[in-house]
């Protein structure tokens, strides 16, 4: 039952996360991935502090990895938020097994080029979301569960002219 | 007393409509800035706010939507170390004039308390009267 959103957002836990997906998927559980908040404890306090009522749970890469399949046969539903490619990434070659991951906020940053409102992708984020479809990962964009899901290859052309 | 300042840190264009309401009922507002999370990362947000608060060497208030935002999470990141500056979320219309009609009054510590009472105080039900 565990694993119900795994999700690219470079805000991590925010108002999307905690009400839209939250609402819809009532998680238990959220696991943050991220190297830098799980080296901060005030970053930790502050994450776990802005979700109400969910146990929030913020580890480096190498413990997302670990936990990663025991979490898979745990009770509830569980979502797993990264704030970047780099870091789904990582997760995946790492040995997680991830079906489909959620596009869901990735701003624009000098580099990056528009996909849409919430998605901007430099050459790096093209080529990391590449090698995550040869490992066989869908690469689904939708910001929030009302929002239409679509494939990153049917809207980003970038991607698939390489 | 010194005026408590605040900035008003809400999803799409929220502040700039709180304000507009404000302003209907107030007169004129002055003093007050507003920033939109559209668009803006947790770092650019961040950055931002920063920005804005810098000045603030007696305090002063955020004035956020909902908890567990990005408005009120980057808040409480950018405003980390100043001590009197307080992150307050939920601001409704009734706050948000409490505020204007009290910040020469109090200092920043004390008026977010009472922003917080008047927050849920104007939180009221009135039923319909049966026919």
């Amino acid at each position: 039952m565990s694993w119900a959103l795994h999700r690219v957002d470079d805000r991590l836990i925010h108002g999307q996360v905690v009400v839209a997906w939250g609402h819809h998927l009532r998680p238990r559980r959220i696991w943050v991935v991220d190297d830098a908040s799980a080296a901060s404890d005030w970053e930790r306090d502050l994450l776990a502090d802005a979700a109400p009522g969910v146990e929030v749970k913020v580890v480096a890469v190498a413990e997302g990895i670990r936990i990663h399949s025991e979490e898979a046969a745990a009770e509830g539903p569980a979502l797993l938020l990264v704030r970047d490619l780099r870091t789904a990434l990582a997760l995946v070659e790492g040995g997680a097994t991830v079906a489909v991951l959620n596009l869901g906020g990735l701003h624009y940053a000098p580099g990056r080029t528009k996909v849409n409102d919430y998605l901007y992708l430099d050459a790096e984020d093209r080529a990391r979301c590449r090698r995550l479809l040869e490992l066989g990962v869908k690469l689904e964009v939708q910001d929030v569960p009302a929002a239409r899901s679509r494939s990153l290859l049917e809207v980003d052309p970038e991607i698939a002219r390489a | 007393m010194n005026r408590v300042p605040a900035l008003l840190v809400m999803h799409s264009d929220l502040g700039q409509a709180l304000l507009r309401a404000a302003a209907a009922v107030y007169g004129p507002v002055e003093g007050i800035e507003v920033l939109s999370n559209d668009g803006l990362s947790r770092e650019a947000l961040e950055r931002q706010i920063a920005g804005k608060v810098e000045g603030w060497t007696h305090g002063g208030l955020l004035l956020t939507d909902f908890w567990g935002g990005s408005c009120h999470v980057c808040g409480v990141s950018a405003t980390r170390g100043h001590g009197d500056i307080v992150v307050v979320t939920g601001l409704n219309l009734p706050t948000l004039l409490d505020y204007l009609h009290n910040r020469d009054q109090y200092g920043s510590l004390e008026l977010a308390d009472r922003l917080q009472k008047k927050g849920r105080e104007s939180i009221r039900l009135h039923h319909g009267q049966p026919v």
